[in-house]
């Protein structure tokens, strides 16, 4: 249990090889060499848990978070574009029920209803009616085994790093409390716990964030919008383009007429 | 701990098998309701079995469940074994899961000096409303996967549509709960109830937000005239053409299950749930005869028995209109419903927030000034549609190839015709 970041470092070395083994286009024997190096990244990253009071509570979260990170896994490594797309939704899923388990269920159930149930559908959508092969420069590009592997790993590792010494936080606080004054631990502890409660477990937190979102971020919300219009207009203008002059289209697109079908659809 | 336990499951149990028990009696009532509308007889015969008793077809529900078993369950050779194997189970949990925070009563009196037992799976889930339309979301993904997964073009088609459908129609559908919300500043399906039971039931106060919310319900349900994902004259059974036996059970029961949620949420959002004037209380806590328990049993019957009227509107519904086309499906999507449920909102949110002022000025209660705008939208609104859109048999309803011919917007009407 010592909290030195040469752990989360070990795991991230460990971790990016074995993406780059598991993504696809690889050998089988290669794939199984990916599985046993990632399990062994994971389970450095899982001795790093704190452990946790409530037995039912923890062995919940560790189910939960073994599904969404396998979810995570299989969504990249998949060779089927369709399977990817269900494991994300899978992945999707146990990130809300992690959500919901910390007692925020607002945001669980958002990540549901806008990531799971609107945007992955259209993306099902498109993907069984467009090309799996991906012709695009770009998209070749962003299959590079090493160069997103590298990437991947990157921000993982700095995301759990920072993660993990931000949520230590409150925590570790109230445990240097409890040594150095044993009388003042449950008092820090409950203040924690009372912080907690008025954060996300009260009955007007969806109220909250609501007025949060549309009055301190109000800009940052209006700016999204304005850019999602902006993405819209431009679907408009290509699919408007397409139908006035077919003859532009250049030839190696020729499955551009099918997906932006399926745009309209969707 | 193990107390709350134990009821959870006792209401999950209960929940379940009247949901099973129920929709197989439904599906009977359907097909008696069908051949009354068409003057047949319908399914009368199956009575007790072993004996010559006929009641009435009683029996029948019993007959099909035991057929859809025992029937050869048939997995052709072409299909994506996991996907196909995984479709059904994920439609049929996700419309069984929705019933988790759908409230079917209000509240039961403390059994042995407990504490009252709230009448619904999972009480206190501040989202509810939005719960309903996650899992809704989930759906989706037994239609579509069963579609794909069976690698046929007709099951393709079928999902494609449904598809599109759902996406399109959960979008009014939301602008419809986006209204009672504003009204009751709730999310919690029991609190909407109660605001509603206190300041009267929301089909008076915002019609438009309700012929907005039930039509979109209707099509979420992929019921006629909505059912363009299983059109059988053009797509044979639609998403789920290649299933048997059980499998396809579990498609046709979820199918009804999304009909039966639809009818348990216009109750509750726009008809008082358990709410009826003069005879049930309108606190959430029942009082009264019997230490409350006449007022809650009570409750769960005028809930049920409004239930019960709002499916079977959607069942005369569906023996009365033909089926849309797929571009008439998408205008009233997009076209009509979409603005609708935007001017239903816009109007409430400026009542909600100056609603009390302008009555104060007019000298009118706030709930009658609510409820005359309400119905004037309404009207302003219809006429407005009827206006702007043109009704079918004029342009929209020409052959395809006729299109060609007419000078207004022929690129138009091609592209709204599906592939």
């Amino acid at each position: 249990m010592n909290d030195s970041p040469w752990v989360f470092i070990l795991a991230t070395l460990l971790g990016a090889p074995a993406m780059w083994a598991l993504l696809p286009g690889r050998s089988s024997r290669g794939r199984m060499a990916g599985v046993a190096l990632g399990s062994a990244a994971g389970g450095l990253l899982a001795s790093q848990l704190h452990g946790v009071g409530d037995w039912v509570d923890s062995s919940l979260f560790a189910i939960f978070a073994a599904v969404t990170l396998v979810a995570a896994v299989a969504t990249v490594t998949m060779r089927n574009p369709v399977y990817c797309a269900v494991w994300l939704a899978l992945s999707l899923l146990g990130t809300a029920a992690l959500l919901f388990l910390q007692g925020a269920q607002f945001l669980g159930v958002a990540t549901v209803v806008v990531y799971a149930g609107a945007i992955l559908v259209t993306f099902l959508f498109v993907l069984m009616l467009a090309d799996p092969e991906g012709r695009a420069p770009y998209d070749r590009m962003s299959w590079e085994a090493a160069l997103s592997a590298t990437a991947g790993a990157v921000i993982v590792g700095i995301l759990t790093m920072t993660i993990t010494t931000v949520l230590a936080g409150p925590r570790k606080t109230a445990q240097d409390v409890a040594l150095s004054n044993p009388d003042g631990a449950a008092q820090a502890i409950e203040e924690h716990d009372r912080a907690l409660a008025d954060g996300v477990l009260t009955e007007r937190h969806v109220a909250r964030f609501g007025s949060e979102l549309f009055g301190r971020h109000l800009v940052a919300v209006q700016v999204a919008g304005v850019l999602l219009l902006v993405a819209l207009i431009g679907t408009a203008a290509i699919v408007a383009g397409h139908e006035t002059a077919p003859q532009e289209t250049p030839p190696e697109d020729e499955n551009e007429p099918v997906s932006s079908a399926a745009r309209r659809e969707a | 701990m193990l107390l709350l336990a134990v009821e959870a499951f006792v209401k999950i149990a209960l929940v379940i098998a009247g949901l099973m028990g129920g929709t197989s009696y439904l599906v009977l009532l359907e097909r008696r309701m069908a051949a009354w509308i068409q003057d047949r007889r319908g399914p009368n015969r199956v009575g007790i079995p072993l004996t010559k008793i006929r009641i009435f077809g009683l029996g029948q529900p019993i007959a099909d469940g035991v057929k859809f078993i025992f029937k050869e369950e048939f997995t052709p050779g072409h299909v994506n074994r996991l996907l196909y194997f995984v479709a059904p189970v994920l439609l049929l949990s996700a419309a069984l899961a929705v019933f988790a925070v759908v409230p079917f009563g209000s509240v039961l009196p403390p059994v042995l000096g407990g504490e009252p037992i709230e009448l619904v799976i999972a009480p206190g889930v501040n989202v509810g409303m939005l719960y309903v339309f996650a899992v809704g979301g989930i759906a989706v993904y037994g239609v579509i996967l069963g579609a794909w997964a069976s690698n046929n073009k007709y099951a393709f088609y079928g999902g494609l549509r449904s598809a599109a459908q759902l996406i399109s129609y959960e979008i009014p559908l939301g602008l419809g709960v986006l209204g009672v919300v504003l009204m009751t500043g709730s999310l919690q399906l029991d609190k909407i109830i109660t605001q509603q039971a206190a300041h009267g039931w929301n089909v008076l106060v915002q019609p438009l937000g309700f012929f907005v919310f039930a039509v979109a319900a209707l099509a979420e349900s992929g019921r006629l005239p909505f059912d363009l994902s299983e059109s059988e004259q053009e797509l044979v059974g639609g998403y789920h053409t290649e299933y048997s036996g059980i499998k396809l059970m579990m498609f046709l029961v979820a199918e009804f299950l999304h009909m039966i949620v639809a009818a348990f949420l216009i109750v509750i959002l726009f008809f008082g749930g358990w709410h009826l004037p003069w005879i049930t209380g309108s606190e959430h806590m029942v009082s009264g005869w019997l230490g409350g328990w006449l007022e809650a049993f009570l409750r769960v019957g005028v809930l049920l028995a409004k239930v019960l009227a709002v499916i079977l509107f959607f069942m005369v519904a569906r023996w009365s209109w033909p089926r849309f086309r797929f571009d008439q499906l998408m205008v009233l999507a997009w076209k009509v419903m979409l603005p609708l449920g935007m001017v239903n909102l816009v109007v409430l949110a400026v009542l909600v927030e100056y609603g009390k002022q302008m009555a104060d000025a007019l000298g009118v209660g706030e709930v009658v000034l609510v409820a005359a705008v309400g119905w004037i939208t309404l009207v302003v609104s219809w006429v407005v549609t009827a206006a702007i859109i043109p009704a079918p048999g004029q342009s929209q309803a020409l052959p395809i190839g006729a299109a060609d011919s007419i000078d207004a917007e022929p690129a138009q009407q091609r592209e709204e015709i599906e592939p």
